[in-house]
């Protein structure tokens, strides 16, 4: 009778000893290192409907943060800006640029922008920018250095794990009120003095429960 | 009475006698077919389907779909994207309004909710103002201006309306009718007049099913004119209910509710408490609520009047003599002298109310009863039906042979449903049909729609200017919050363009009529107040307190005795009078009483039942000579016998997607000579009828003593009767308990004594927290959404007299949840404040949770309830809620949306969170303030001292759940000198 199985046959168990918990490794590795925040939104950098350079407008000609984003401070959003307030400069600045065309059309056409959404947060994550920008977190904290940036990317993974690391322990990220929209601003040698004093004048409790952001 | 143990509360008759059906449904968590499909798809193909989605979702989900950001071209003044904003406006009920403060969300309104200053809401609101939201969003509103099957615009109406008017007015408009709702407005008011100064023989009717007429009538018969009341039951300590059901169904409500409410605070042992004695042959809201209820046909009611009014002669009460007839014979000569006695020595602090069913010589006599009791004055007093359009049913009537007789050429119907609610011997459908032109206005292409007229789309109140005076005649204003979604017009837009042959914006007819009531000097500024506040303060009218006829008592004695069943109609607590029939939240809502859903039956006491041979749910046939209505009937104890009680507004025939064929049109039943009562019906058995949608049953507590309650009497001598009624092991729980370091910590108390059962918080929950309303069918597999729901227990006797409580339940937030032991993923767990979390995210709805509740208070999304929602009711949703999907639970947050949004203010203004930031939206829709929330570690916190009340207990307090939602136990006023009588020993 021949035999059922061939002589390599025998080197079935060890491949599998072997290749059976690598591959269970790798595989677990892999979506955990590929399937994360880190790998797929760290580095996403859509092209706008308008190549609107921060590196530019921020970096170099220093407009501050709040000319457009002017909610940021009392509201949960911090605001795309209305066409209106790129034509308050571009009416006068570059009036003709082929670049610009689209704000032009926005404006003569009364058809709204639609800007490419970077930092997206789930739907079930309920996010406030006024509330975080009065405990001291600087803008450059979640957002990275924008002004260096002619197309905005996301440079944090935004995901749950992150927001926590902050929450739990944000003395490395709170600043004084006065350098919220500073680029260039570094954490001074006393910063866990100046974060405890931030923690307790403002009366910081960061929320780490569920409640805290999901509704 | 007093010995919680004696008393028994059940749920339905058929718990009450232990129906196999009722053991079966409770004994399963989720019953009947809970894990099948409804549409036959097999196991099989599920998991085919199962399969093929689940490798398309590998493709899709290696990134999260491009967003885009669409910012405004130039940004509206004062708008500030994810900032909700609130604006003050009126919601028109008939004769008064009610006052609203409308959340707006990025410009679509998303929340109605009460105006603090406004005389008839004070902050408060009924179920059919919270759903008004979804009136708004109806996707079957009718879209264009259409004469005929063509679509028209408005301009194209207003050129048509110019020949129109050169016709008419010609000869003075006697060929013109309209024929429009009763209104209480000042611009349609001075628009009418106009109207009529140009058209003086144009007819006007005023028609609504569901009105006062009844009321007024019987104050012009005691007074020579026709005035409206204005009750304060907050300064009545007697109150006489005559089948009135003024905390629910009749006019201001709300208003009512809440100062009857404020009549029976009781805080401490010394506090006194108000008493409703009512007499009714419908169980109503306020008979529910009543501390000695008598069940007495709707016909003997005057009858029972003219008994009291001779017994009060007889004390001595200047009434007209003669008046000494013998009660009801159902009606015992004690309760009689009891109630008299009792309003005789409360002089003043009394009040007798008859609702509007009865007829106007019954008014006649509550007016004359109350005159000379001296509450004339101090609880009710009247005032002048200023800038109002009376309803009046003898108009309609005239009108209808004119459109016959080709006397009106042109008829304009002013929104109404004529052709569905007109009384059913006018036959106004095939009326109108015959009118050469007929233009209406309405917000829905309906019954009343003729396929050859000019149909205008009626604009929803929230995108439309206007104004309405209140139930006291404070002048309130209507402004809108949206432009028309659907093009529509109001009637402030059609009327003047009527009147005054322009088509002027509503805005600019709205001012100049407030031109005339504002100080002239100041007026701009008195208007921004307006705009701002929704009203004028202090702007209610003067009353009076009118000298009383002798014809006051007409012919209520000679009201000739009634044989026979009787068929009360009555406004449906969900639908009213049918306008709200395509309205899902208001359909799905179970009624306060019979806790059915989706649909009307002929309610009957145990005894008709018996009589007419109904035993379970069969169709019965109600007959009256050529009418009749073939219905599920619904046994209903409390019900006076030979009592048959309809609710109007179903049946729709061309409602909506949503109204459509649910449940039976009782119009048809309803002849000019019955419009409030059909004496001599017949009633037949017919068969079986289908399942009922009900939802008393369902989340049943196996008679554990969860709702706790005692005399007045009896709290005085024992203020803690509440507590200790179960015991409480010693032994600990098996889990460590957690400690709560943090303040805020979040608790509720809810007072049953304050709680009317009038469904308000329910459908605010539902508006507030995006809650899926799911359809007849998975209703009736217990598969309602609704977070919060209100229990009702009867006690008592089925038979001879019943008892009712109301109790509202949301999650207890258990500080030792037993949902949270069982869940294998942590996806409900506690926060910090207290908060039983629900974390949609991670749950994989495996449904142990809701398995091990105690409360019965989770909800698990069975489908995707919210997939096929069209494209205009998204507007409706909350956008600081999460929309759920399928396969999850939800239940109760205490509206940490609320919560979080209070915090984020007191923040951000650098400020401690105070005491009141945080209402959830039961608690601000409550008009008798039955719901407080708030921080229960602050001791002057109101939560804190409401459950530092004697009457303060929690639910089940024996398996150490510690709950966070604690209930003030009931207490009921009941006359001493009548308890033994109606509990003989």
């Amino acid at each position: 009778m021949a035999q059922l199985f061939p002589k390599q046959a025998n080197y079935l168990a060890l491949i599998l000893a072997v290749a059976g918990p690598l591959g269970g490794t790798l595989a677990i590795a892999g979506v955990w290192y590929y399937g994360s925040p880190k790998y797929l939104d760290v580095g996403y950098r859509p092209h706008q409907p308008v190549p609107y350079s921060h590196a530019l407008h921020v970096g170099e000609l220093g407009l501050d943060c709040r000319y457009c984003h002017a909610t940021v401070e009392t509201s949960s959003t911090a605001t795309v800006p209305p066409t209106q307030t790129c034509m308050n400069c571009h009416r006068l600045v570059l009036k003709d640029s082929p670049l610009l065309a689209p704000i032009r059309d926005s404006v003569a056409l009364g058809r709204p922008m639609r800007w490419i959404r970077v930092h997206n947060l789930p739907d079930y994550v309920y996010f406030n920018h006024a509330v975080h920008v009065r405990a001291g977190v600087g803008c450059a904290s979640c957002h990275g250095k924008i002004h260096e940036m002619p197309e905005v990317m996301q440079v944090e993974p935004l995901s749950m794990s992150w927001c926590l690391d902050c929450h739990r322990n944000p003395t490395p990220h709170l600043r004084p009120r006065e350098a919220i929209t500073d680029m260039d601003w570094w954490p001074p040698a006393n910063q866990a003095e100046v974060a405890a004093a931030i923690v307790r004048d403002k009366k910081l409790a960061p929320p780490s429960d569920c409640s805290g952001c999901h509704r | 009475m007093n010995d919680l143990g004696s008393k028994r509360y059940w749920r339905s008759l058929d718990a009450l006698a232990g129906d196999d059906r009722v053991r079966s449904f409770l004994e399963r968590e989720f019953p009947e077919g809970a894990s099948e499909l409804p549409d036959g798809v097999t196991r099989r193909q599920m998991l085919g389907l199962l399969g093929a989605s689940i490798s398309l979702a590998g493709v899709t989900a290696c990134r999260r779909p491009v967003e885009e950001i669409v910012p405004y071209i130039s940004a509206p003044e004062s708008v500030v994207p994810g900032q909700a904003r609130r604006y003050a406006t009126t919601l028109p009920a008939g004769l008064g309004a009610l006052g609203l403060v409308v959340r707006s969300d990025e410009g679509r309104p998303t929340k109605i909710e009460g105006n603090e200053l406004h005389p008839s809401s004070a902050g408060a609101t009924s179920a059919w103002a919270q759903a008004e939201l979804l009136e708004l969003y109806d996707p079957d509103r009718s879209t264009s201006v259409r004469f005929g099957q063509e679509t028209k615009g408005w301009d194209a109406f207003v050129v048509a309306w110019g020949e129109m008017a050169a016709e008419h007015a010609a000869d003075g408009g006697a060929g013109l009718a309209v024929l429009a709702e009763p209104f209480s407005s000042p611009t349609l008011a001075r628009l009418r007049h106009a109207f009529e100064e140009r058209y003086p023989r144009a007819r006007w009717a005023t028609w609504q099913p569901v009105s006062d007429e009844n009321v007024h009538r019987g104050i012009e018969t005691a007074t020579g004119t026709v005035r409206l009341p204005v009750y304060r039951f907050d300064r009545a300590r007697v109150v006489l209910a005559l089948d009135s059901d003024f905390l629910l169904t009749e006019s201001e409500a709300v208003r009512h509710a809440a100062d009857f409410a404020a009549s029976r605070r009781v805080r401490a042992t010394g506090d006194e408490m108000s008493r409703l004695y009512a007499v009714e042959g419908v169980l109503s809201l306020t008979g529910a609520n009543a501390d000695h209820r008598l069940s007495l046909k709707t016909s003997r009611i005057g009858t029972f009047v003219a008994a009291l009014a001779g017994r009060l002669a007889a004390k001595g009460l200047d009434l007209t003599p003669g008046l000494a007839g013998a009660p009801p014979a159902s009606v015992s000569e004690r309760w009689l002298d009891e109630v008299a006695a009792d309003l005789f020595s409360h002089k003043g602090q009394g009040l007798v109310v008859a609702g509007r069913r009865q007829p106007p010589a019954v008014h006649a006599a509550t007016l004359a009863l109350n005159a000379a009791l001296g509450n004339v004055g101090a609880t009710v007093s009247y005032r002048d039906p200023v800038d109002a359009a009376l309803p009046d049913a003898r108009d309609l009537a005239a009108l209808v042979p004119e459109l016959r007789s080709g006397g009106v050429t042109t008829l304009v119907v002013l929104g109404g449903n004529p052709a569905y609610d007109a009384p059913a011997d006018l036959d106004f459908a095939t009326a109108v049909a015959e009118v050469r032109r007929v233009v209406r206005l309405g917000a829905h292409d309906d019954e009343t729609s003729r396929p050859d007229g000019w149909h205008i789309p009626e604009a929803h109140f929230l995108e439309s200017w206007s104004d309405a005076r209140a139930a006291d005649g404070t002048p309130s204003v209507v402004q809108p919050l949206i432009l028309p979604l659907f093009g529509g017009k109001s009637r402030v837009d059609l009327l003047g363009l009527l009147a005054t042959g322009q088509d002027i914006a509503s805005y600019d007819r709205v001012r100049e009529t407030w031109q005339g009531m504002l100080p002239a000097g100041a007026f701009e500024r008195a208007w921004f107040d307006v705009l701002h506040d929704g009203l004028v303060r202090d702007g209610a009218l003067p009353t009076t307190a009118p000298a009383i006829r002798a014809a006051a008592w007409g012919d209520l004695a000679s009201d000739p005795p009634a044989e026979g069943i009787e068929v009360a109609f009555v406004a449906s607590p969900a639908m009213l009078d049918g306008r709200y029939a395509n309205n899902a939240w208001l359909q799905e809502l179970p009624d306060a009483l019979t806790k059915i859903t989706w649909d009307n039956a002929a309610l009957m006491s145990p005894a008709t039942a018996a009589r007419v041979g109904v035993t379970r749910q069969e169709l019965v046939r109600v007959s009256h000579g050529e009418r009749e209505i073939t219905l599920p009937a619904w046994i209903v104890p409390g019900m006076a016998d030979e009592t048959v009680a309809v609710a109007l507004g179903y049946g729709r025939t061309k409602a909506g997607r949503v109204g459509n064929g649910v449940g039976v049109d009782a119009y048809r039943l309803r002849g000019r000579d019955a419009l409030d009562l059909l004496r001599g019906a017949a009633v037949a058995l017919v068969g079986p009828a289908p399942e009922i949608a009900g939802t008393q049953d369902h989340g049943s507590m196996e008679g554990r003593p969860l709702v706790r309650e005692a005399t007045l009497e009896h709290f005085r001598e024992h203020p803690e009767f509440a507590k200790h009624v179960v015991e409480v092991p010693v032994s600990r729980s098996m889990w460590t308990d957690k400690t709560y370091t943090v303040s805020p910590q979040w608790g509720m108390s809810i007072d049953l004594t304050a709680c009317t059962g009038c469904n308000a918080c329910v459908v605010a929950c539902q508006a507030e927290n995006n809650v899926p309303v799911v359809g007849r069918d998975q209703v009736l597999r217990g598969r309602e959404m609704h977070w919060l729901r209100i229990d009702r227990y009867f006690s008592g006797d089925a038979e001879s007299g019943v008892e009712v409580v109301f109790q509202p339940m949301p999650c207890m937030h258990c500080e030792n949840a037993p949902c949270e032991q069982v869940c294998p993923v942590s996806a409900t767990v506690h926060d910090e404040e207290g908060l039983n979390v629900m974390v949609y995210n991670r749950c994989i709805g495996t449904r142990y949770c809701s398995n091990n509740c105690p409360y019965k208070v989770r909800r698990f999304n069975f489908f995707h309830y919210t997939k096929d929602t069209p494209e205009s009711l998204k507007m409706a949703q909350n956008p600081e809620v999460t929309v759920r999907s399928r396969g999850v639970m939800e239940k109760c947050t205490y509206c940490t949306q609320r919560i979080e949004a209070g915090k984020l203010a007191a923040k951000l203004a650098d400020r401690p969170l105070a005491d009141g930031d945080v209402v959830p939206a039961c608690a601000q829709a409550c008009p008798t303030r039955a719901i407080t929330f708030g921080d229960i570690r602050d001791p002057a916190s109101v939560v804190a001292q409401r459950k530092a009340e004697p009457r303060d207990y929690t639910l089940l307090e024996d398996l150490l759940t510690k709950p966070r939602t604690s209930y003030l136990a009931k207490l009921r006023n009941p006359n001493p000198a009548l308890l033994d009588a109606e509990h003989p020993a």
